[in-house]
């Protein structure tokens, strides 16, 4: 459990379901509600446009797609993201370049850090 | 003596001198008409015996090589050998030393009188000559460098019959020789230099330009201040121009990719000011809009040594393929960096889940290393297939192979191709299944069937498995990882439904996934 992010609704959008249910674990830990996980661009677009969530995990590849137009649309409602990636900070370009950047594979206490400080805990 | 004959030996001094006269002038006629060496030689000999009355003639070449000097007759085509060439040549040089060393005329009286044998034993006239030498004049051949060239000889059969008088007017002719000899040497080696030296440039020059084409190399100039620039056909070529286009500086600047042009500009400034390598690489568009990769190199140097006026040259290749081989290999390089950073998340992900559920570390072990190896075995099958894909039943037969579930299991579907993410995906859930099956249910026992079918309707992959005849089957208390990667991640990953059911006769699962989802390329 995590006094910072306990109760806090984290978007999770990953599309390798080993790495998903591995990121739900890392957050019931926290003990954050998940919302999600988003497999592939149209869901995790439909979420992050509506649901109600406090962060948000982005897998910056999906299914060979890019993650930035959900990245964008988080941005426009002002809610704070982290990005996980197999290709390290170089996979993030442009607009998004200041948001946390997580490698795969990363530790539990990485994410809680990187959620920490979105969440202004 | 009395006037008349005083009278007749002036009268006969006269055409004495008149004869020697008209004489010289033919012999320095027919010298300087002379097209070759022996022209020269044979009008020099044939003087020196009219001048005088001498009754044989030669003349002998010196030839100072790598072997030291030698002295050889020249031989006049249809002229009878004279005593002088059956000499050898160690008596010639010894006999005539003086005149070949460059030190005077040698006249003698009677030869045979003071001429030793040479080293053949021999003396000068071979005894079946049935006129030997006895006045001899000899006279060196001096060319106006200074370099002996050779030796005038003449030779009588009867003593004292060569005066000092014969001696300076045969080396007149012998001068006389000498300078047109040297003329023709002069000529001669002008001449052989300047051929030499053309058809040196011609071959260096068509070796330049082969190699230049064997190597697909363009090669240019620029004079720096008048920007002329001249480009040769295949450094157009890698321009995208026809040979019989322009193609100035301004055009080559212009063809320049804009984001790659100001760094050439730099590049080329750098070089003229500091006399720099100028080695770069650089995107060009051709008319046709293509876009191609050029590697030019070139050095600047001062058009006259120490002055400031500069050109420039070089050479131009395309490596349009090798810089698309680069970038495929760097593609290729991030992707397999991506799939190896993914699959180690996958395996912190087994064992992370796989320790939450284990009862002890043995059962953490045997659980983690199958699925370890199921991963692997997934991975296996992909890499044989170039990681393309692999199909649903091959998928579903080495998993079950894997764990000794071989041949208990009629597998019965069409064939259907999953994406590589898919049969990651789809091999991880069938373990989960089989494992299960060998452990509590249907392949635990001898008798226990399983079937896995499966069909295409409306889009979606429809996929039963059923175990039967094993032992009975009881839920369990509270769900793991199998049946959580089956309902919820695999569900999740591909968009579908997955429904996990205890049966009491036998586990059953439904799967209803999109294909599109199994086919999407990752």
């Amino acid at each position: 459990m995590s006094e910072a992010l306990a109760g806090k609704r984290v978007l999770v959008v990953e599309d390798e379901m080993l790495v998903s249910m591995l990121v739900e674990d890392m957050l019931s830990d926290f003990g954050c509600s998940v919302v999600g996980p988003a497999p592939d661009l149209d869901e995790a677009m439909s979420l992050a446009s509506t649901a109600d969530i406090d962060a948000a995990l982005l897998d910056v590849n999906l299914a060979g797609k890019p993650i930035f137009p959900v990245a964008d649309a988080l941005k426009a409602r002002g809610v704070p993201f982290a990005f996980a990636s197999g290709y390290g900070a170089a996979g993030v370009e442009g607009d998004h370049a200041g948001a946390p950047v997580l490698q795969k594979p990363f530790r539990q206490s990485d994410l809680e850090r990187a959620l920490t400080g979105l969440v202004g805990g | 003596m009395d006037a008349t004959r005083r009278v007749h030996a002036l009268e006969a001094a006269l055409a004495e001198e008149t004869r020697r006269t008209d004489a010289l002038i033919r012999i320095g006629e027919a010298v300087g008409a002379g097209r070759d060496a022996a022209a020269i030689v044979k009008a020099i000999v044939e003087g020196g015996i009219e001048l005088t009355g001498a009754e044989f003639g030669a003349y002998v070449q010196v030839i100072a090589d790598e072997g030291g000097e030698r002295y050889l007759p020249y031989r006049l085509p249809g002229a009878p050998a004279a005593g002088f060439e059956r000499l050898s040549e160690a008596d010639r040089a010894a006999l005539f030393a003086s005149v070949f060393s460059g030190h005077g005329p040698l006249r003698s009286d009677d030869f045979l009188a003071h001429a030793r044998p040479g080293r053949s034993g021999q003396p000068p006239d071979a005894p079946e000559d049935p006129r030997p030498v006895r006045s001899v004049l000899a006279t060196p051949v001096i060319s106006p460098t200074g370099a002996v060239l050779g030796g005038l000889l003449l030779g009588h059969g009867e003593p004292g019959r060569f005066k000092p008088g014969h001696e300076r007017i045969v080396s007149g002719v012998a001068a006389i020789g000498a300078a047109a000899m040297d003329a023709l040497r002069l000529k001669m080696d002008s001449l052989a230099d300047a051929e030499a030296r053309g058809t040196e440039e011609a071959r260096l020059a068509e070796r330049l330009t082969f190699a230049l084409n064997a190597g697909r190399m363009g090669s240019w100039a620029l004079d720096v201040d008048s920007r002329a620039y001249e480009a040769s056909d295949l450094c157009k070529a890698n321009y995208g121009r026809r040979v019989d286009e322009d193609f100035g500086f301004d055009d080559l600047v212009g063809s320049i990719h804009p984001q790659d042009r100001d760094r050439m500009v730099a590049a080329m400034e750098t070089a003229i000011r500091d006399g720099s390598d100028y080695d770069i690489e650089y995107r060009v568009i051709w008319p046709d809009g293509q876009i191609r990769w050029v590697h030019a190199r070139g050095r600047a140097d001062a058009i006259v040594p120490g002055g400031s006026a500069k050109r420039m040259a070089g050479v131009s290749l395309d490596i349009t393929e090798r810089r698309r081989a680069e970038e495929r290999q760097q593609l290729m390089l991030n992707e397999l960096n991506h799939r190896v950073k993914n699959t180690l998340a996958a395996v912190q992900s087994i064992a992370f889940q796989t320790l939450r559920t284990a009862r002890s570390p043995a059962e953490f072990k045997d659980a983690f290393e199958a699925r370890l190896l199921a991963l692997s075995e997934t991975h296996n099958l992909l890499t044989r297939e170039n990681w393309e894909g692999a199909s649903l039943r091959v998928v579903i037969g080495s998993e079950l192979d894997a764990l000794g579930g071989e041949g208990r299991a009629i597998l019965e579907g069409p064939d259907i191709h999953l994406s590589p993410k898919a049969a990651v995906a789809m091999g991880m859930a069938i373990h989960e299944l089989a494992t299960n099956a060998v452990k509590y249910g249907a392949l635990s026992v001898p008798r226990g069937l399983l079937n896995v079918d499966w069909r295409v309707r409306q889009g979606c992959l429809e996929l039963e498995w059923r175990e039967s005849n094993g032992p009975p089957v009881a839920p369990p208390e509270h769900r793991g990882f199998g049946s959580r990667l089956l309902e919820r991640g695999l569900a999740t990953e591909l968009g579908g439904r997955v429904e996990l059911v205890y049966r009491e006769q036998g586990v059953a699962c439904s799967m209803r996934l999109p294909l599109a989802a199994l086919e999407e390329k990752d």
